[in-house]
């Protein structure tokens, strides 16, 4: 999943790309969703203990809808308005990556087996998440549930990443919500950490900036492209023994794959065959995705109740309770206005010119704080004139 | 190399009180024209605005402009310290990474020093173009001070309607609902205590209560606080500091949304 490294690469060389938000600083901002890896996430974590997972009466597994119900309920009550996008068809070059994944699932349950025998519960935890998958039953129940709750919901063509990407870049949403790092592979301008993480987690929400990733690393979109096929990422084989750190300088040093594959001809790294890298970076720059008219129209609607109850209370065993107490809870703030934001009045904030900053020749700018400070600053009630 | 002293301690005490619970950290900006500081909530939803003019210190010397970032809280701790009565004085060197705060006692028996690191805030800033309101309401800012408080324990958030006669207050909440409208006053003798409207178009705008209750802090600072009002617009609330500045609080107002349909079902 994602790009190796990629997080902590970051982290040390783009430190200012990211910064921490606050949960409820995003009410009336549309986040498109990446459902299908959320799923897998609630299939993992909710309601887990050992090999248990919740389900219904029935025996059905339901981490996925308590995950996704509870955490939707909590965003639509802070005002946010959720679209969430689900995979299609995984390209070709995907399919080695799956089948590795596959393998290492089929191992997982041999694994499970054994350590059933010999007891150890901690084995048995960690062997039975390895084994879960994402199934068409699971993604067809959450939009079921999504649909109940009044949210749109966007089906992908292909990777899902790539699709809350292209809603992102064309502006019709302003962050993309994932735990997967490919989605600044892929150019995704906001790249959104943790927002689907529970209230009680207490895990404080990061903010990716794309441009500022670029800045921080000095590469240009390819090159960054091409660092993180070097890294590792779902499309191509990996190159042993370079990492994160290696990838960058690489890219660093030779600026295009094409000078980095021959400067590692005969070396001690050995590419593996294929490594089908223009095709990789093709599907990174021109995935398939839906685009304007194609795209439903987003609209979010009151959450249908009688619905609801009937599919997780009747159908799902969910305590009818905390159902209708979270509906109501999403009723209440459906109907209100939102609260406006500034930069929608008075245009993005700039950032200080430089030389303002402390610590700074200030030589340029002996008058420059007080003259830029523009308007705030003006004196007075404002005078005679027409209004606008 | 930056300094500047002022008499009337209290009045710095005040205006940390009056913006540290809307903003966390913040660039005050010292020129040669005086101490000044922008900073958005951390949601973009409301902006403060101070200005402290040089000529209203006893003493200003600002050779080369500077910016310093401190957290306010921080700040606002060691004036605490500050005696009402006190003299304060703020100093710091131009390439240095300290802010000193000098407090002297009126007897000047008592002389401290707090001296606050201050740290790297990335500043932006907001620009915001000069406008001309369609209404603009002058009244004694403890009234407004009360109102918001009354009504916060309602509701959360205010409906203001400005038309000639008066600006009207209302909001509702789950217990039920409240109006309170005040009439243009200017019947009494003292200026602060009238109510004025200064109306070229009604308007009408809805907030929420709770930014408009840190606004209120500014209290002490002002007997009257003016709210300048358009339609679609940021309302703006300023409390005028005699003789050396002021403090204008911009808060964005709650909008429609298009895209949520109707709540009916």
């Amino acid at each position: 999943m994602g790009i190796k490294g990629l997080t902590k690469l970051l982290g040390d060389n783009a430190p200012d790309c990211s910064k921490e938000q606050k949960f409820e600083n995003y009410f009336g901002r549309k986040i498109a969703i990446d459902a299908s890896m959320h799923i897998y996430q609630f299939l993992v974590v909710v309601g887990r203990t050992g090999e248990q997972s919740l389900t219904s009466e029935a025996g059905e597994v339901t981490s996925h809808l308590q995950g996704m119900f509870f955490r939707t309920a909590r965003m639509l009550e802070n005002g946010i308005k959720p679209v969430y996008v689900f995979d299609g068809k995984p390209p070709n070059l995907k399919k080695d990556e799956l089948a590795k994944r596959f393998t290492k699932r089929t191992d997982a349950t041999d694994d499970l087996a054994e350590a059933r025998e010999t007891g150890e519960a901690a084995d048995v935890e960690k062997y039975s998440k390895r084994t879960i998958r994402v199934t068409q039953v699971h993604n067809d129940e959450c939009k079921k549930l999504l649909r109940l709750m009044g949210v749109p919901v966007v089906e992908a063509p292909s990777e899902a990443e790539a699709q809350c990407c292209a809603m992102n870049k064309a502006d019709l949403v302003f962050g993309v919500a994932t735990e997967d790092m490919d989605a600044l592979t892929f150019g995704t301008p906001r790249l959104i950490r943790n927002l689907m993480a529970p209230a009680s987690a207490k895990i404080t929400v990061t903010e990716y900036d794309y441009d500022k990733v670029l800045e921080g690393l000095g590469l240009t979109v390819d090159q960054f492209i091409d660092m993180c096929i070097l890294c590792g990422c779902d499309y191509c084989g990996h190159i042993k023994g370079v990492g994160e750190k290696k990838a960058l300088q690489l890219v660093q040093k030779f600026g295009d794959m094409k000078n980095i594959m021959g400067s590692l001809e005969g070396g001690k790294y050995v590419v593996p065959e294929p490594f089908p890298y223009e095709e990789a970076r093709k599907l990174f720059k021109e995935p398939s995705v839906l685009t304007g008219d194609q795209l439903p129209k987003m609209t979010w609607n009151a959450p249908d109740e009688a619905g609801l109850v009937q599919f997780l209370v009747e159908e799902k065993s969910f305590s009818e309770d905390r159902i209708r107490k979270a509906i109501e809870r999403i009723k209440a703030s459906h109907g209100k206005s939102t609260q406006g934001r500034l930069e929608s009045f008075f245009g993005q904030p700039k950032p200080k010119p430089a030389g303002e900053k402390r610590k700074q020749p200030a030589a340029a700018n002996n008058k420059g704080a007080a003259s830029s400070k523009g308007p705030a600053t003006k004196k007075g009630k404002t005078g005679v004139g027409g209004k606008n | 190399m930056f300094e500047a002293r002022l008499t009337q301690g209290r009045l710095l005490k005040q205006v940390l009180e009056a913006i540290k619970d809307l903003v966390t950290d913040a660039n005050f900006d010292c020129a040669a024209t005086g101490f000044s500081l922008q900073a958005m909530d951390s949601s973009h939803v409301s902006l403060v605005s101070l200005m402290l003019r040089s000529d209203g210190f006893d003493h200003f010397r600002c050779d080369r402009s500077l910016s310093m970032g401190m957290n306010l809280n921080n700040v606002a701790k060691m004036l605490k310290c500050a005696g009402n009565d006190d003299i304060i004085t703020m100093k710091a060197e131009d390439s240095g990474d300290t802010v000193t705060f000098m407090f002297e006692s009126q007897n000047q028996e008592r002389i401290s020093d707090f001296e606050l690191k201050l740290m790297d805030i990335d500043s932006e800033q907001l620009g915001i173009p000069d406008t001309e309101y369609a209404a603009t309401v002058r009244m004694p800012s403890g009234e407004f001070q009360r109102i918001c408080k009354d009504l916060s324990s309602i509701g959360d958030t205010v409906i203001i309607s400005v038309t000639k006669d008066g600006v009207k207050f209302s909001t509702n909440g789950d217990i039920g609902s409240a109006n309170i409208t005040c009439r243009q006053n200017t019947a009494v003798d003292k200026q602060e205590e009238q109510t004025v409207i200064d109306l070229n178009e009604p308007v009408q705008l809805t907030f929420a209560l709770r930014y408009l209750n840190s606004f209120a802090k500014a209290t002490p600072l002002s007997t009257s606080v003016i709210l300048s009002m358009s339609k679609e617009l940021p309302v703006v609330v300023e409390y005028r500091i005699a003789e050396i500045g002021h403090i204008k609080y911009y808060l964005a107002p709650k909008i429609e949304d298009e895209e949520m349909e109707e709540n009916d079902g």
